[in-house]
């Protein structure tokens, strides 16, 4: 998993509307060490805009829980972009 | 279909994620203890709609799991500690639903009616606030993600 130049591959995963947007459903991103969620979130827009026009409408997990923005990503954590959920 | 059992003291309760038809009446029959006067159930079931020229010709549901797994597994422990129930069981399907077939099946048994009903309602309030499930609505003009209007519709292209 490990980068060169100190950066590391976080997993990416995407869901519903977002996966649609981006095109994908799974990728994997390099981050800095000390990067946060909005870092990667800044990262992921810059390869998929069409992500951007999403973005106060989504929710973000670390490891299969919700994280905000300010959430720190380690090597070989699992992200999830989540959309407005609507089970039921 | 997968049955996921979780047991915490006392309570029996069940919480799935499965693909295919929900078995509904035993979903709920399973839930009938003789300590228990009262079983509520809530069944949602996939809802026709149709706009000039178009219809809903069925839906796709999709999880995040096991994150939604967990996630169910938590609005039970949520109602255990706010209602005197003693079993919560909540089967959520996913994948293509047919048009008034059941999605989710929630059935909780308690010693009153009251606890029975209001914790029920609660269940569903919270699925649909925190449980990482989407619905795509497939139409005859194109699909539609249900929360997010994004799809091929030509009204959520007009959006994008």
């Amino acid at each position: 998993m490990s980068g060169m130049n100190g950066t590391r591959a976080v997993r990416v995963l995407l869901f519903g509307a977002a996966a649609d947007q981006a095109g994908a459903r799974e990728l994997e991103l390099q981050v800095r060490d000390g990067a946060t969620l909005g870092d990667l979130w800044n990262e992921l827009t810059g390869r998929y805009p069409g992500l951007t026009p999403m973005g106060d409408t989504l929710a973000f997990a670390v490891n299969q829980e919700y994280a905000g923005m300010e959430r720190r990503v380690s090597p070989g954590d699992e992200v999830a972009i989540l959309p407005p959920v609507s089970g039921g | 279909m997968r049955w996921r059992y979780c047991r915490p003291s006392r309570e029996v309760s069940l919480f799935a994620i499965v693909e295919g038809p929900l078995v509904v009446g035993e979903i709920i029959s399973g839930a009938f203890r003789p300590d228990c006067g009262a079983v509520a159930t809530f069944i949602g079931t996939t809802r026709e709609d149709a706009t000039e020229g178009a219809r809903v010709e069925y839906l796709e549901y999709e999880a995040y799991r096991p994150m939604a797994d967990r996630k169910l597994a938590e609005i039970g422990r949520e109602i255990a500690e706010r209602w005197d129930v003693r079993e919560v069981r909540i089967v959520h399907r996913i994948g293509r639903v047919g048009l008034g077939e059941p999605s989710v099946v929630i059935v909780v048994a308690a010693p009153r009616r009251g606890a029975a009903f209001e914790a029920s309602r609660y269940a569903i309030e919270r699925i649909k606030q925190v449980v990482p499930i989407w619905k795509r609505e497939v139409w005859s003009d194109g699909y539609v993600w249900v929360g997010s209007q994004v799809g091929t519709r030509p009204a959520a292209r007009a959006l994008r």
